[in-house]
């Protein structure tokens, strides 16, 4: 039974994540608008592109193979994957037995794995180009947020998400000023990974700029709408992270349907602060050259550690 | 249950010799040779399995040799099963491969010498495994490195093939005497030269314990691949025919971390902190240096190569971490670093197998090992880029296949060890857990270049353009390579099982019973530290993947197929980008560690060129700044000897004679 409630808990998680996504990105993009003094795209934007691409006939390129079909499907299903072993406002997570951390990071890996290899196989140069700044971008990330997460970990004693969801919900934020190193650590990550300013402009189509908008650039229709909507879920979920993290605050340890209410609009009320420090980030920074990104990761390894160090010692 | 191994090596000799009598009728030969080969490994493979199922360890002696006192003595500890088992899982795909690829790549003659070697480097493979002595060992060691020598120079015709086998033969020989010289030692302390007793961990003590360490450290380092004594290992292994490359570097530098176990980790004693900081250390310098390399590389066999390295520093990684656990008497934390170093010797030994196997297939079928001029594979190969696809995965690190499970338990053995460590050193631990995930995501960007540019969109090549796929004897073992791949990333339990009776056999590992939780749940740790369960993991995506497919097909099964928009020009393969494009912004940021130099010339004018060629290398390193000026000295050194080398018959004998009287006088002196 216990099983069946998990399960049922995991569907009902990731579809309300599913289903939140798009309203993240066309929430970011009508406050950025509102900081430039613009009207901006309205904001249910996303999911009118979604509905419309979702209806269209796919056009695939003659020289592609099936790779090219699998990429977005693998992304998508590995991104909702993922949202199983984050704990959103129960203190837990619906497939935690899975796995904690580690998986995470790994099964985000295996998205971009196959997107960027799905990328190269139009032929294209910009899809090549797309996947060599993808990785190239990812591989400095990675050491980063594997270091800004373990550090939490560590002190939480375990690497499995729904433990460290319990374990802080019980305690509460400890204040600790490592915390808030940690977090600028993983919020720099969160920019790269989510593909935003300074790391990459999600609004460009400008080829010699652009990174995530590169390797999506050849698909059409519902391939598209897949890697779309996947890219929107993984930023979403990268920001519930984060704030689950940093401010357990909500966190429900019950069940009950009323604790749970109260954790859903605390949760929505910290997502919302997050996107706003993205939104303000974007807004005032201008894009980095590919080559000045490593100094932005370095950066962010370099809080990584103190918070690591200053926990610890 | 009945010793099976004096059979395997008896089959192993019988092949042997019929095949050597048969080498006149080249096809015979190659077939019984391979033949002997599979059913010799099926053998040892299968008494390998039954003490790692928990089975008695059986022990004798292969061979006596009553005048001189000499016997071949063995024994199969379950160490040494473990080790024999991952041999077997590669040879025999590998031995079945050669039947189909080897007619095609070397002359009917050669084929019967290489099946010859092969079986003679098994032979002595199996033999350095199970050797219980130290004459035997090294007897095995060197018949081991001579063959592979041998087949490294199988095609002797190529002045590279003919420097590849000298460097090797030259680097080995470092590493042996090193062996040499620490043996005679141990030997001569303990007073046998019986494993039991020569390595029973009381022999040496003090000072000489740390000289001897290091001088096993080196020589069994260079067998392992360990960064800096690695320069052989990518002139070697891409030089020999493809399944013995893929012997080579999915075995045969497991034999020097076999060493480095018995030896090293569990020969001479308890092991100290510093020694496990040299392997933690070691492990990490060779694993990042290791996948830049590769990342550079555009010969997809120097490519895989290059990533042994890696791999190999992540083995040493995992045994570092046991070891820093073993000294402060941690037995359980211990046996987590050992069971992760050795689960990716069979992890490494599997995908890296397969992607030797594949990459032989594409050689064969285009001519060529440079991936620039390949491309489009996937539409003329499907089977071989499957499973090449596999194996990029596995070997980068990505759930649901055997890569991962490793990795996950190298992660949990050193986050773990920073939990039971309470001093400074233990900073050491976070710095290594955030150096595997740089290089994991490194070696996620080599395969993706590696398998994208060989495979994917345009062929850059007539060769690639007209490629077909490879035989079924070729595919076969492939297939079973990459099922591998996944069975031991979806069912860690299994392996954890079997490691937890290697890691109990050692002295002072104590694994915790709970660390394979069930076949499906491994929970390597104290409380509820971690987890892992793959298949629920593989469900979710495949749940996943099922929704995303059904959104797809909301318009139908309607595609349309249009050529990829080029800007209004003509896409061609000229316009595709390459296998340097994709490298050269890593290669720019980790600018310090390759040095590239860079040349463009463009004849014509200067804003309209005619002609532009461009050269770009990155520098050499090790080699230009440690092994240039040795071999410099060491050559200079010979010079001034020449000197006593004077080509006389009447002065050798004479040195004869006068060597013989020091020795007398000096024996004479010492009683």
């Amino acid at each position: 039974l216990r099983l069946l409630e998990s399960f049922a808990g995991g569907l009902l998680q990731a579809a309300v994540l599913l289903a939140l996504a798009p309203l993240l990105r066309g929430l970011i993009k009508k406050m950025k608008a509102a900081f430039q003094t613009r009207q901006g795209p309205p904001l249910l934007q996303g999911y009118y592109d979604l509905a419309k691409l979702l209806g269209k006939e796919p056009v695939r390129s003659d020289t592609s193979s099936w790779v090219f079909v699998a990429g977005p499907r693998l992304y998508f299903a590995t991104v909702v994957a993922a949202t199983l072993l984050v704990p959103v406002i129960h203190a837990g997570a619906p497939l935690e037995q899975a796995g904690g951390i580690l998986v995470l990071v790994g099964l985000f890996a295996l998205g971009r794995f196959a997107l960027a290899l799905a990328s190269l196989d139009t032929g294209s140069p910009f899809g090549g180009m797309g996947a060599s700044r993808e990785m190239t971008v990812a591989a400095l990330a990675e050491p980063a947020l594997m270091l800004g997460l373990i550090t939490v970990a560590l002190w939480g004693g375990s690497l499995n998400l729904g433990e460290l969801a319990r374990s802080s919900a019980l305690r509460g934020p400890s204040g600790h000023p490592s915390e808030l190193l940690a977090a600028a650590a993983l919020f720099i990550v969160l920019l790269a990974e989510a593909g935003r300013v300074p790391v990459d402009n999600p609004a460009t189509h400008l080829e010699l700029t652009m990174i995530h908008e590169a390797m999506a650039l050849e698909y059409s229709g519902p391939d598209l709408a897949l890697v779309e909507w996947a890219s929107a879920l993984k930023e979403l979920l990268f920001m519930t992270l984060l704030v689950n993290l940093f401010m357990p605050l909500g966190l429900s340890a019950s069940a009950r349907p009323a604790a749970l209410a109260v954790a859903a609009a605390l949760y929505v009320g910290k997502v919302f602060l997050l996107a706003v420090a993205v939104m303000l980030v974007e807004s005032t920074n201008a894009k980095l050259r590919l080559f000045r990104v490593p100094e932005l990761m370095a950066v962010s390894l370099g809080l990584g550690f103190l918070a690591l160090a200053i926990r610890f010692l | 249950v009945t010793d099976l191994l004096p059979w395997a090596f008896g089959v192993r000799l019988a092949a042997l010799a019929l095949s050597l009598a048969l080498v006149a009728r080249p096809a015979w030969c190659r077939r019984l040779a391979f033949a002997g080969s599979i059913l010799a490994s099926g053998l040892t493979g299968a008494a390998g399995l039954a003490v790692l199922l928990g089975a008695t360890p059986p022990h004798g002696i292969l061979w006596s040799h009553a005048p001189s006192g000499f016997a071949f003595g063995y024994a199969l500890a379950p160490l040494s099963a473990w080790f024999l088992v991952v041999l077997a899982a590669l040879a025999i795909p590998a031995a079945l491969y050669s039947t189909g690829y080897l007619p095609h790549a070397l002359p009917p003659v050669r084929v019967a010498f290489v099946g010859v070697a092969f079986n003679v480097l098994l032979g002595a493979v199996e033999a350095v495994f199970i050797a219980d002595g130290v004459v035997g060992f090294l007897f095995a060691w060197e018949l081991m490195t001579l063959s592979t020598a041998a087949l490294v120079a199988t095609e002797h015709e190529t002045a590279s093939h003919r420097r590849a086998a000298f460097v090797y033969l030259a680097m080995s020989h470092v590493g042996t005497g090193c062996l040499v010289a620490g043996f005679l030692v141990l030997t001569s302390l303990a007073g046998s030269p019986a494993f039991p007793a020569v390595l029973s961990g009381g022999v040496a003590a003090g000072g000489l314990r740390d000289v001897l360490f290091a001088v096993f450290f080196i020589g069994f380092g260079v067998k392992a691949g360990m960064v800096p004594l690695h320069v052989w290992l990518p002139e070697a292994h891409p030089a020999a025919p493809s399944s013995v490359s893929a012997l080579m570097s999915g075995v045969l530098i497991k034999t020097g971390v076999y060493g480095l176990f018995r030896v090293c980790a569990f020969g001479l004693g308890a092991p100290r902190w510093d020694w496990g900081v040299a392997f933690a250390l070691v492990g990490c310098l060779s694993a990042l240096l290791g996948v830049l390399y590769a990342l550079a590389q555009n010969d997809i066999k120097r490519l895989l190569a290059y990533s042994t390295i890696e791999n190999a520093g992540l083995i040493l990684l995992g045994l570092g971490a046991g070891m820093m656990a073993l000294s402060s008497g941690r037995g359980e934390l211990a046996a987590v670093g050992i069971a992760a170093s050795l689960y990716h010797v069979l992890n490494h030994a599997v995908f890296k197998g397969l992607l030797f196997l594949g990459a032989g297939g594409v050689v064969m079928a285009t001519g060529t090992r440079r991936i620039e001029e390949l491309g489009g594979l996937a539409r003329r190969m499907p089977w071989t880029a499957l499973f090449f696809l596999v194996g990029a995965a596995a070997i980068s690190g990505l759930p649901l296949l055997n890569g991962f499970a490793s990795e996950w338990l190298l992660f949990q053995a050193l986050l773990q060890g920073f939990q039971a460590t309470l001093t400074l050193s233990r900073l050491i631990y976070p710095v290594a857990g955030a150096l595997l995930a740089l290089t994991t995501a490194l070696a996620a960007a080599c395969f993706v270049k590696a398998f994208g540019v060989t495979f994917l969109a345009l062929p850059r090549s007539e060769a690639a353009a007209g490629a077909r796929e490879s035989p079924r004897t070729m595919l076969l073992p492939q297939a079973f390579l990459a099922s591998a791949c996944l069975l031991l990333g979806l069912f860690p339990g299994f392996v954890l099982q079997a490691l937890g009776r290697v890691a109990a056999s050692l002295p002072g590992v104590r694994p915790a019973p709970e660390m394979a939780r069930s076949v499906f749940t491994v929970a390597p740790g104290p409380g509820h530290f971690d987890h892992l369960a793959p298949v629920l993991l593989a469900l979710a995506v495949l749940l996943a993947a099922a929704l995303a497919g059904a959104l797809s097909l909301a318009p139908g099964f309607r595609v349309r197929h249009a050529p990829t928009w080029g800007c209004g020009g003509v896409l061609s393969a000229r316009t595709e980008y390459t296998a340097t494009a994709f490298s050269k912004p890593l290669m720019m940021i980790f600018g310090a560690v390759y040095r590239p130099t860079r040349e463009v010339q463009a004849l014509g004018e200067a804003y309209f060129p005619r002609e532009v060629t461009y050269r770009a290398e990155i520098e050499p390193t090790f080699e230009r700044f440690v092994y240039e000026p040795l071999t410099r000295s060491v050559l200079a050194v010979a010079h001034r000897l020449k000197i006593i080398q004077a080509g006389s018959l009447h002065a050798y004998l004479a040195y004869v004679l006068l060597l013989g009287l020091a020795l007398l006088l000096w024996l004479g002196g010492g009683r």
